[in-house]
């Protein structure tokens, strides 16, 4: 029997979210507790984190009680990786290119990938974009761009 | 009170007609939403000042719920979360040619509805703001706990997720100084994280990377536009009468839900389709394209949205995505918003909510005559409006802190929200326990100082254990109705 896909991806999700709270537990450790009366920086992050591993306990106690999902995937799920590279690129570039010229790319891929098949649109709609956010945010409103 | 007129001055009004344009837009496109589209702004509202900044905002925030309608009523796309059950019968009184008569309903109802809710948050937030000042560590605590925890029970998806979401909001929360002692915690020694995560930038990457992101993976077909001539605007006289007591019902219970934590616009909308359902002359109407279910949910989402300000002008306390946002707008402004908001700075008080008035005027003005114009703007492809969203998040996230660290923030925000998405976790609750973490961290601290670590503090005053009590039920409530359901099948089997 082929195993469901929601309890599959619910089961991963709950997996991630119990690494995570215990990731943070273990960072949180380096904070003192001290006392109730003079509660020190890391009750706080204790609590916060302790209930987040009983939530993903629960979730995934729920995953393997759940009803299949009829719902298939769909969609193009290599675009958005693409995407989502290209986004971490910007962020990178960002500092050290500059706003214009990486916001350009930025808004040239992402038209290709929404499908925008003109270079030469997708161009000229990078250029207005880009051009547009300097003049009102950069020159107009005198908001620091990198 | 004449502080009210404040609203009147030239930049005010166009910062207003700004805000309620925008808004109107937002509410038609189907994606970013409210909240998204108000962080993007929040640069250029910056630079406008305090009154002028927060007028366009809420422009932006009670625009998007007219705007929202209209898309609903043509092309049964509904703009936003709150217009959802506007498609069901708005739609199909499009398809019997009442598309103009819904489209004006949709939007008077508005107008009533966002009026009266305006009258009862000028009347109702001083008196809660006094109220609020007899209000220690314990009790903000308490509210605060209690109000993540209702939304966490009213959001999409299942409620354990959206407790998990509000819970990891919280620990974010926690990056950067403590509240209390300034200890910097869980920065990895990285800079630009001392400050905590810039809440613009999480939201810009949450609701506008994430909403691109999406668009990418499944581009949305678009449906043609009906034309609507202005003359087909007016409803007959039959349809007004029966739409009276629906709005007026609708306005009523979307003011009081509005001022329950969680997605309030979305509930009431759908609460008042039920409410109608049940009680409505017409009821067996509803469903296939009856005036009942436009004119009440229209009514209860702009009242919600009314009735949502008071927890956040009176309290401090934001309980929707939308009013976070323009709670950080606030701070940003260096206005604190809360019991001593009036006091200190009335002007931006009086002035916000007289531009409340005035922007209900503007949206009706504009959505009567100008509803072909908007409903044509769901209609461009995202291909052209997406990737400029990109960079206007990228502006807003940057401009928070002029922090590159920040443009990460809202990247990971955005990957971190579009994999949510995909695995039914809504984005929400995880920007409520962001914004509401510190606020739960410094009461719970300062009442068990106050209490020297005895935790009975915390339900000391019978305020702060009505609402402790309340949360206790709100969480395992569900859990005994369930327990109590399969006690009662064993006993029948």
């Amino acid at each position: 029997m082929s195993p469901r896909p929601a309890a599959r991806r619910d089961h991963w999700s709950a997996l991630g979210l119990a690494v995570l709270a215990l990731g943070y537990l273990l960072v949180g450790r380096r904070y003192p507790l001290d006392t109730l009366a003079t509660p020190g920086p890391g009750i706080f992050p204790l609590a916060a984190g302790l209930a987040l591993l009983a939530l993903a306990v629960w979730l995934l106690v729920s995953a393997a009680r759940s009803a299949p999902d009829p719902s298939g995937g769909g969609g193009r799920p290599r675009a958005p990786l693409i995407m989502a590279a290209v986004l971490v690129l910007y962020a990178a570039a960002l500092p050290v290119l500059g706003f214009l010229l990486t916001s350009f790319a930025l808004v040239i891929v992402a038209a290709r990938l929404m499908g925008l098949d003109d270079w030469w649109r997708a161009a000229a709609l990078a250029l207005g974009v880009t051009a547009a956010s300097r003049l009102l945010f950069g020159t107009w409103l005198g908001v620091p761009l990198p | 009170m004449s502080d009210l007129f404040v609203a009147l001055t030239p930049a005010n009004l166009l910062a207003c007609f700004a805000g309620v344009v925008l808004g109107t837009i937002v509410g038609v496109l189907p994606g970013l939403g409210p909240a998204g589209a108000m962080a993007l702004v929040l640069p250029l509202t910056i630079k406008l000042g305090p009154t002028a900044g927060l007028i366009m905002l809420a422009g932006i925030y009670y625009g998007s719920m007219y705007g929202g309608s209209t898309t609903s009523i043509l092309v049964n796309v509904p703009g936003e979360a709150a217009s959802v059950v506007t498609t069901i019968d708005g739609y199909r009184l499009a398809r019997k040619g009442r598309a103009g008569a819904a489209l004006a309903i949709a939007a008077i109802a508005s107008f009533v509805a966002g009026t009266f809710s305006v009258v009862a948050l000028q009347l109702a937030a001083p008196f809660v703001a006094r109220l609020a000042l007899a209000f220690g560590p314990a009790e903000y605590f308490a509210f605060a706990l209690l109000g993540v925890t209702l939304l966490a029970n009213l959001t999409g998806g299942t409620r354990a997720k959206s407790l998990a979401m509000v819970v990891t909001g919280i620990m974010l929360s926690t990056v950067g100084m403590d509240p209390l002692g300034g200890t910097v915690r869980f920065t990895f020694d990285v800079a630009g994280a001392q400050a905590g995560l810039s809440f613009i930038a999480v939201t810009a990457g949450l609701f506008g990377v994430a909403e691109v992101l999406a668009t990418i993976a499944a581009p949305a077909d678009f449906a043609p536009v009906a034309h609507v001539a202005f003359r087909a605007l007016y409803p007959s006289r039959e349809e007004l009468r029966r739409s009276v007591a629906p709005m007026l019902r609708g306005t009523v219970l979307g003011f009081l839900v509005g001022l329950v934590p969680g997605p309030a616009a979305t509930i009431a909308s759908f609460v008042s389709y039920g409410v109608e359902k049940r009680v409505s002359r017409y009821r067996h109407e509803i469903g296939t394209g009856a005036i009942e279910g436009v004119a009440g949910p229209e009514a209860a989402n702009n009242a919600a949205a009314g009735g949502g300000m008071i927890p956040l002008l009176a309290l401090g306390l934001p309980f929707t995505p939308s009013t976070a946002v323009l709670l950080s707008g606030m701070l940003l402004m260096s206005v604190t918003p809360g019991p001593f908001l009036l006091r200190d700075h009335p002007q931006v008080f009086w002035g916000v909510i007289g531009s409340f008035y005035i922007g209900n005027v503007m949206l009706l003005l504009l959505n009567l005559p100008l509803v072909g114009i908007f409903a044509r703007v769901a209609t461009i492809p995202p291909r052209y409006l997406m990737p400029g969203v990109l960079v206007l998040c990228a502006v807003a996230a940057y401009s928070d802190n002029n922090n590159p660290f920040d443009v990460w923030v809202m990247v990971a925000a955005g990957i971190v929200g579009y994999a949510m998405r995909g695995l039914g976790y809504d984005p929400a609750p995880l920007v409520l326990g962001l914004v509401l973490g510190p606020v739960l961290e410094r009461s719970l601290l300062q009442a068990l100082t106050i209490g020297r670590g005895d935790l009975r503090e915390l339900w000391s005053s019978a305020p702060a254990a009505i609402m402790l009590v309340a949360t206790a039920v709100v969480l395992l409530a569900p859990a005994g109705r369930a327990g109590l359901r399969r006690w009662t099948r064993g006993r029948a089997s």
